[in-house]
C-alpha cells in the first residue's frame, strides 16, 4: 500500500473502533500469546482483514477515479458509517434494548407486577405505620416512598430481565419480518404466559414479604421494636438471602422454560432448582427454624399453631417435590 | 398538503422496504461466480442494485454463518482478500427465492391489469 501515514492512522483508528465493539475481541496490537486459535479462526481477526481491504479497494477506486486519497479514504469511511452501528451487523446484536418480539411480554408483565405490588408493598408499609401511630405527613411520605422505591426496582429489574432474554442465543423468537407466526400467541400459550406473570408476581411479593418481615411487623417489644414474624437465626447466618437466592433462580428457570427450546440439561437443572427451595423450607421447618420465637410469645399464640405451621409447610414442601419431579419426567416425555 | 421534500423521504422509505429481501437474492445469484465484499458491492451497484457497504460487509458474514455462502481467503495477490462463494444450500435457497419473486412479479402484474 502507498498510503501516507496520516490517511493509515484514520483507517485504523475506523478498524480499531470497529473492533472495540465486537463482543470478546482483544486489538491484535495487545493479542496474548496463549491464544491458541489460528489467526483464521479468530472472528475479530477476520473481520479487520477483510474490512481493511474493503477500505483500501474503495479508495483505491475513487483514487483511481482522480481524487485525492486523504479526500477519498475520508469518504469511503464515511459511508461505512458509525463504527459501533457496523460492528452491531457483524456480531449480528440488535440496536434496540427490547425488540418486538419480546416487547408485549415485557409490557404485560411490568404492568401486571406495577399494578400489584407496589399498591400491595405501598398498603402493608401504610398499615404497619398507621397503627404504630405515626403522624399523617409520616405516614404519607414513607408509603410514597416506599411505593416509589419498589417500582424503581421492579421497572429496573423486568427490564434488565428483557434486555437479557432479547440478547440471549437459541431464542424461539427469533428478530425476523412480519409473518403469521408473530399474530397473538394459542389460547393455550397467552394462558400459560397469564400462568407465568402469576408466578412472577406472587414470587416476588414473598420475597418483598420476607425481606421486609424484620421491620415490619404487628408486634413490638418493650422499646418499640417490631419483632419479626420469622426466626432471627435466619438472617443471622444469612440463610434468608440463599433462599431468596433460590427463589429468584426458580423465577429465572420458568422463564428459561418459556422462552428456551427444551433440551435436557434446561431440564434437569431447572427441575434441581424447582426442588431446591421446598427442600431447604422442609429441613427449615422440621428444625423449628422459621418462625420467631419471641414473635409467637408476645402474639400469645398456643404452642400448637407452631407444630401446625411446621406440619403444613413440610407436608407443602412434600407435595411440592413430588409435583415438580411428575412435571419434569411430563415434559420430558412429551418431547 | 406535504412538501415535496416529505415526499422524497416517503417514497425512500418505502423502496428500501421494497427492495430489502432482494439483496440477499441478488448476492447468492451472484456470488455463483466466487468475488470478495468490494468488487460484489460494485457489480450490484452496476447491475442497479445499490447497497450500502454498512448493509452488504455484515450480511455477507452472515450468509456464511448459516451456511449459504463459503468463503476462502486468497493471499496469492498483493492484497489478501476474503472470497465468498454460494453454497449448494445457498444455490437451493436462491432458487425458491427466485420462484416467489416470480409469482410475485405474476401477481403484481395481474393486479396491475385488473385495475
Amino acid at each position: 500500500m502507498t498510503t501516507t501515514a496520516t490517511t493509515d492512522t484514520l483507517t485504523d483508528r475506523y478498524v480499531a473502533a470497529v473492533l472495540r465493539h465486537l463482543p470478546g475481541s482483544r486489538r491484535s496490537g495487545s493479542r496474548r500469546p496463549e491464544d491458541q486459535r489460528s489467526e483464521d479462526q479468530r472472528p475479530d481477526i477476520d473481520i479487520e482483514r477483510e474490512l481493511r481491504a474493503s477500505i483500501a479497494d474503495a479508495v483505491d477506486d475513487r483514487v483511481e477515479a482522480g481524487a485525492d486519497r486523504a479526500e477519498a479514504e475520508f469518504a469511503v469511511l464515511t459511508e461505512l458509517g458509525d463504527p459501533a452501528r457496523l460492528a452491531a451487523g457483524y456480531a449480528d446484536r440488535p440496536l434496540q434494548l427490547i425488540g418486538p418480539a419480546l416487547y408485549l411480554d415485557y409490557t404485560r408483565l411490568l404492568t401486571a407486577l406495577l399494578v400489584t405490588i407496589v399498591p400491595a408493598v405501598a398498603v402493608a408499609v401504610g398499615l404497619v405505620k398507621g397503627l404504630r401511630g405515626a403522624g399523617a405527613l409520616d405516614l404519607i411520605g414513607e408509603t410514597l416512598g416506599a411505593a416509589l422505591t419498589t417500582a424503581a426496582h421492579l421497572v429496573c429489574w423486568t427490564t434488565l430481565l428483557f434486555v437479557t432474554i432479547e440478547r440471549a442465543a437459541g431464542r424461539r423468537t427469533p428478530a425476523r419480518r412480519w409473518t403469521p407466526d408473530a399474530l397473538p400467541e394459542p389460547p393455550t400459550r397467552r394462558a400459560r404466559y397469564g400462568e407465568l406473570i402469576i408466578y412472577t408476581v406472587a414470587m416476588v411479593l414473598f420475597t418483598t414479604l420476607i425481606l421486609l418481615s424484620p421491620v415490619i411487623s404487628t408486634e413490638t417489644d418493650a422499646h418499640g421494636a417490631p419483632i419479626g414474624v420469622f426466626a432471627p437465626w435466619l438472617w443471622q447466618t444469612g440463610f434468608v438471602y440463599a433462599f431468596i437466592a433460590l427463589v429468584t433462580l426458580n423465577l429465572a428457570v420458568a422463564y428459561a422454560k418459556h422462552y428456551a427450546r427444551w433440551s435436557v440439561p434446561l431440564a434437569v437443572a431447572g427441575t434441581l432448582v424447582e426442588i431446591a427451595c421446598p427442600i431447604a423450607l422442609l429441613w427449615l421447618a422440621a428444625g423449628d427454624r422459621v418462625l420467631n420465637p419471641g414473635f409467637t410469645q408476645a402474639a400469645a399464640w398456643p404452642q400448637s399453631a407452631t407444630t401446625w405451621i411446621n406440619t403444613a409447610l413440610i407436608v407443602v414442601s412434600a407435595l411440592t417435590i413430588v409435583f415438580a419431579v411428575i412435571d419434569g419426567i411430563a415434559r420430558a416425555t412429551r418431547r | 398538503m406535504w412538501h415535496v421534500h416529505d415526499d422524497d423521504e416517503l417514497l425512500a422509505t418505502h423502496l428500501q422496504e421494497l427492495r430489502r429481501g432482494t439483496v440477499v437474492l441478488a448476492c447468492l445469484l451472484m456470488l455463483d461466480r466466487p468475488d470478495y465484499g468490494y468488487a460484489l458491492l460494485d457489480r450490484l451497484t452496476r447491475a442497479g442494485l445499490a447497497v450500502d457497504a454498512n448493509t452488504l460487509y455484515p450480511l455477507l458474514r452472515r450468509l456464511e454463518k448459516q451456511g449459504l455462502v463459503t468463503s476462502d481467503w486468497n493471499t496469492e495477490e498483493s492484497r489478501p482478500r476474503k472470497f465468498y462463494r454460494t453454497s449448494d444450500r445457498g444455490a437451493a435457497l436462491a432458487a425458491a427465492l427466485s420462484r416467489d419473486w416470480d409469482e410475485l412479479d405474476t401477481v403484481l402484474r395481474s393486479l396491475k391489469g385488473a385495475s
